[in-house]
């Protein structure tokens, strides 16, 4: 085996490995505060790649504006997500949590089903086809912006969860909710920031990932489910854990898809998450059970 | 029996009666094909609604335990000559062995965790039933399969060839499984799956194992969602990978969280509404479901008990409401 593939495999794997931490970081953070694991999330990040593709297609925005808007616009979502669905459960009801937000994932979904079609699209940019290589290791310019995006939102979020009062708060209420509350933590304004972050989080990846795969509306279906499996791996609510679980997922999913049937590749999440559960229920990072 | 409850055997025996009679009625395919959807759905739902409704589960799995039928099914028969019945029972089987060890394996962790797996499941199912080739075909599926023949012990050969016998199939496979289900969650045992549902550790102090509980009703919903799968198969005459579809849960649940988790008739009820009235109504498939998301947003804010709950809370209010003493 050529090094330079086992190289290029690697590369290509932390960038996708990296996209599926910024999902499911936003997953775990909203599930480790609100005790919501909202199935809507991959629909927002649908959203900000359709967004995405839109606003550079048809209104010929520049890469960089166009993710800045989207991510401003998915954490505006957030808030709404919050204030118009989520806020009413307070406290109520896993389940109720899930169905509300399934039904909203089905709507969503095939809304843009009904509007756009599944037809995939592809999102063009000045960019698209320019590489840089060392050597035979070469990747695309694109997926450097994807890999560089994704850094700057785990130390955005890193920031804002360990130097802001917000993210003490937020930290806080996601411990012990009770405490929270006694120490005279508003769980309303807490919760609406972790939806809005974990939303925008989603949107980021989505408008990333746009130019590098095709565009269509049942794109979120398929990675909220694989976003699932990694915060059950990292440990429920456990936002590092999240982190660390997505990156591996994503390298060791582009080497066994590399040498190994697709097939594997396909399965490797959802099978590693019910190996973790039987021997490890607590994820691989958690400190005990504390769901 | 009381009064009421005779009146009431005598409507229900009635409304089986009835059903029966629909294609001597009228041998319209349509209303037929209305028909078969609503047994196979009422079927799905009133086995989502043992775990969800009575025991508190709330499962993704029930779409992969029916797809685990169908193959099973469709397999038996086609490579070992085995008839429709003993293969649907045979997936039935298989999908219930499958739900006991996905249960016991994400029980131990939290009903949260079951949640999901249960759904992490049903994905891995269709991906199997796509990539392993060999055995299931791969994504073109097995298409045409035979016309399956019933030897009735008396009545001899019953081939079945017109929708009408498919319709009376799966009806009759309808009213066998809810007359299990119904003597299941009025017996001890739906009692007992009540309390685990409703405070586990109570439950448990009073000596009832919810773990068993909780396997025993994945177990029996997995076997009915199994066997209905083995059964409808050969009505649509093929099977794929899309037997997985995640359509059929989104129908199953928006039936019971309508209808009223944990309530037996009010599940009934809107499978049989939401079989037909979408239909009817000539919805394409991504509105229906547009529709359906709407319909759970609403349900889940306004009335989260469903049709049963508000019925239930009527019922309640009526008899706490205060009456004049009579003099």
């Amino acid at each position: 085996m050529d090094p330079s593939v086992l190289v290029q495999l690697l590369l290509n794997g932390i960038v996708i490995g990296v996209i599926y931490a910024l999902v499911a970081m936003g997953l775990s953070l909203i599930f480790g505060v609100l005790e919501i694991v909202n199935f809507a999330h991959g629909e927002f990040y649908m959203l900000g790649a359709m967004l995405a593709y839109f606003l550079s297609t048809g209104w010929k925005i520049g890469y960089w504006p166009t993710i800045a808007m989207v991510t401003a616009v998915a954490v505006c979502l957030g808030f709404v997500l919050y204030e118009a669905l989520l806020g009413s459960l307070q406290g109520e009801g896993f389940e109720r949590s899930i169905l509300l937000t399934l039904g909203l994932s089905m709507v969503l979904q095939n809304g843009a089903v009904y509007l756009f079609t599944t037809t995939p699209r592809m999102m063009l940019v000045g960019s698209t086809y320019s590489h840089v290589g060392v050597g035979d290791v070469r990747i695309s310019v694109l997926r450097l912006f994807a890999l560089a995006l994704g850094i700057v939102a785990f130390a955005a979020l890193y920031l804002i969860l360990y130097r802001t009062r917000a993210g003490k708060a937020m930290r806080g209420v996601a411990q012990n909710r009770d405490a929270a509350l006694m120490v005279g933590i508003d769980p309303r304004g807490v919760s609406r920031l972790a939806v809005a972050i974990g939303v925008g989080l989603s949107g980021l990846a989505g408008a990333a990932l746009a130019p590098v795969y095709a565009v269509h509306p049942l794109m979120g279906a398929g990675f909220v489910f694989k976003a699932f499996a990694i915060i059950i791996i990292g440990g429920l609510g456990n936002i590092s854990g999240a982190a660390i679980a997505a990156v591996a997922l994503g390298v060791i999913e582009s080497l066994v898809g590399g040498f190994l049937p697709l097939v594997l590749a396909d399965a490797l999440a959802f099978v590693s998450m019910i190996a973790i559960l039987l021997l490890r229920p607590q994820g691989l990072f958690g400190r005990g059970v504390r769901v | 029996m009381s009064r009421a409850g005779a009146l009431r055997s005598g409507l229900i025996a009635l409304a089986i009666v009835a059903l029966f009679l629909v294609p001597r009625i009228s041998g319209n395919e349509y209303f037929l094909a209305l028909g078969v959807s609503f047994a196979t759905f009422a079927v799905l739902a009133t086995g989502l609604n043992l775990v969800y409704g009575y025991t508190g589960l709330l499962s993704f799995a029930q779409v992969g335990f029916f797809g685990i039928g169908a193959y099973t099914a469709v397999l038996l028969v086609l490579e070992r000559d085995w008839s429709v019945p003993a293969g649907a029972l045979a997936g039935g089987t298989l999908a219930a062995a499958v739900g006991l060890v996905i249960g016991y394996s994400s029980l131990r962790l939290s009903r949260h965790a079951f949640a999901i797996v249960s759904l992490s499941f049903a994905l891995l199912c269709m991906l199997v039933a796509r990539d392993w080739v060999s055995l299931t075909r791969g994504a073109m599926g097995i298409p045409g399969l035979p016309t399956p023949t019933l030897s009735l012990p008396g009545v001899g050969a019953w081939r079945l060839a017109r929708p009408a016998d498919f319709y009376y199939l799966l009806l009759g496979f309808a009213v066998v499984a809810h007359a299990l289900v119904y003597l299941v969650v009025t017996s001890r045992l739906g009692r007992a799956m009540r309390a685990v549902k409703l405070n586990e550790a109570l439950a448990q102090s009073q000596g009832v194992n919810p773990l068993a509980y909780k396997l025993l009703t994945i177990g029996l919903s997995a076997l009915l969602a199994g066997m209905v799968g083995g059964f409808f198969v050969f009505y649509l005459t093929i099977v794929d990978p899309s037997i997985f579809d995640f359509y059929y849960t989104e129908t199953m649940l928006i039936m019971v969280i309508m209808g009223g988790p944990g309530s037996f008739w009010g599940v009934l009820l809107s499978a049989a509404v939401l079989s037909a009235v979408p239909d009817l109504l000539r919805f394409t498939t991504d509105l229906r479901m547009v529709l359906y998301g709407v319909a759970l947003i609403a349900v889940m804010l306004i009335v989260p008990g469903g049709l049963g709950g508000w019925l239930e809370r009527r019922r309640l209010a009526r008899w706490r409401r205060p009456r004049a003493a009579s003099s």
